[in-house]
């Protein structure tokens, strides 16, 4: 097992800031609690940054089937989520280590948190830990989540949504993002969306929907981390 | 080549399931075991974090990455990443062992926070004595704040806030 690696070659180059959330989101009351107001320090990367975890003997990870968790299949839309974890190369991350929670089919979480009526789903708890495969792919069934109201506020409605949590090569690569699905208009106004300015940035958090027959509507989606393999005498 | 965009991130939201945030917090389990464990000086590392009003937040989500006591980062028996969750009172707390000098760089803590109503992961890193290191060296104002406080033996303090008077320095990675 690696527990580290310390590939020098691997840079993480600067992003461009319209392909990134602003930090301070109008109608987002938290964020402006809670985001730095002073100007964050621009460091060098050395073994520290471009090292990172890579095996995780503290975190198990858990059946991919989050419709099958409980007795019964979970009530709602059956999808399977195809995601690929990749890096800045578009190389594939294997082995990468991703975590997923979403709502269920009504809007729900089984969480302390949420207090929305909306009922909760015997069969459906809406968590999952997997290890991507060597081509850096993960495969989840599960049912499509609702939209849900945010609490506290007056008409801001989240579009149905799947949350990620990803380990990429690097300490510096990693990713906790949201995937959302194609064709919903709250999409539009989504407050959390709309934060990252770029059109093609955002279009890139949507999910593609992919025509098949089977058992269940398909879905892919890509995620790329930070990082890529230095490219001495490219510009 | 061409380069693929880094995909967005977002806020962690207030339901990251609290399963997740257990149970990796102590990086010195089976350490100075003399046949299989990490060699080193065990330490606790606590701190309270909080937002810009001063309330303390819970369920706050704190990761860190760390060299072990010879500066390594490769080491085997020691696996320098953790995962630990604040309570109702904003407090964090890792066990693990003291993190040597490594490449340049003063013995440090890499921390990252994710939280809801942070749109992007936070990263900081937390030093055991103000030091000359390229990465402290590189923060303007408030370079205290980084080196965290001796309380006893082997338990340091480094309090985190995200805004306001006393704001922690943060690093940005672009």
């Amino acid at each position: 097992m690696v527990y580290g690696v310390n590939d020098m070659a691997y840079v993480v180059p600067p992003r461009d800031a319209r392909t990134q959330s602003a930090g301070v989101v109008a109608g987002y009351a938290q964020t402006a609690s809670r985001w730095p107001a002073q100007p964050a320090a621009r460091r060098p990367h050395g073994i520290s940054e471009l090292t990172g975890p890579r095996a995780f003997s503290r975190l198990k990870t858990t059946s991919a089937d989050l419709a099958g968790q409980g007795a019964r299949r979970a009530l709602g839309q059956l999808i399977d989520v195809r995601v690929s974890i990749v890096d800045e190369d578009g190389a594939p991350v294997s082995g990468a280590l991703v975590e997923i929670w979403h709502c269920n089919a009504a809007g729900k979480y089984l969480h302390p948190n949420d207090a929305n009526d909306a009922p909760a789903d015997p069969n459906f708890y809406g968590a999952a830990r997997l290890a991507a495969d060597e081509r850096g792919r993960i495969e989840l069934r599960t049912i499509k989540p609702a939209a849900y109201p945010v609490p506290d506020t007056d008409g801001w409605w989240r579009p149905p949504h799947i949350h990620f949590s990803v380990w990429g090569r690097v300490w510096l690569s990693r990713l906790v993002t949201q995937m959302f699905f194609p064709g919903e208009p709250l999409n539009e106004h989504d407050h959390i969306l709309n934060a990252v300015p770029d059109p093609a940035a955002r279009a890139g958090c949507i999910a593609r929907f992919v025509p098949q027959a089977g058992s269940a509507l398909v879905y892919e989606h890509q995620l790329v981390v930070r990082g890529r393999n230095a490219s001495p005498g490219l510009p | 080549m061409s380069r693929l965009v880094p995909t967005a991130e977002m806020t962690l939201g207030p339901f990251f399931p609290r399963e997740f945030a257990v149970g990796a917090s102590d990086l010195a389990a089976g350490a100075n075991d003399p046949a299989t464990g990490a060699q080193g000086e065990v330490i606790e590392i606590t701190g309270r974090v909080v937002q810009a009003d001063g309330r303390p937040l819970e369920h706050l989500v704190v990761e860190i990455w760390q060299a072990d006591a010879q500066g390594r980062f490769d080491n085997p028996a020691f696996h320098g990443w953790g995962r630990a969750a604040t309570d109702a009172a904003g407090i964090y707390v890792f066990r693990t062992i003291k993190p040597g000098a490594c490449e340049g760089r003063a013995p440090h803590i890499n921390f990252l926070l994710l939280y809801s109503g942070l749109m992007r992961q936070l990263q900081t890193v937390m030093y055991f004595d103000d030091a000359s290191d390229p990465v402290l060296d590189a923060v303007k104002a408030g370079r205290k704040r980084l080196i965290a406080t001796r309380e006893g033996e082997r338990r340091y303090r480094f309090d985190i806030r995200l805004r306001g008077d006393g704001e922690t320095p943060f690093f940005d990675d672009g």
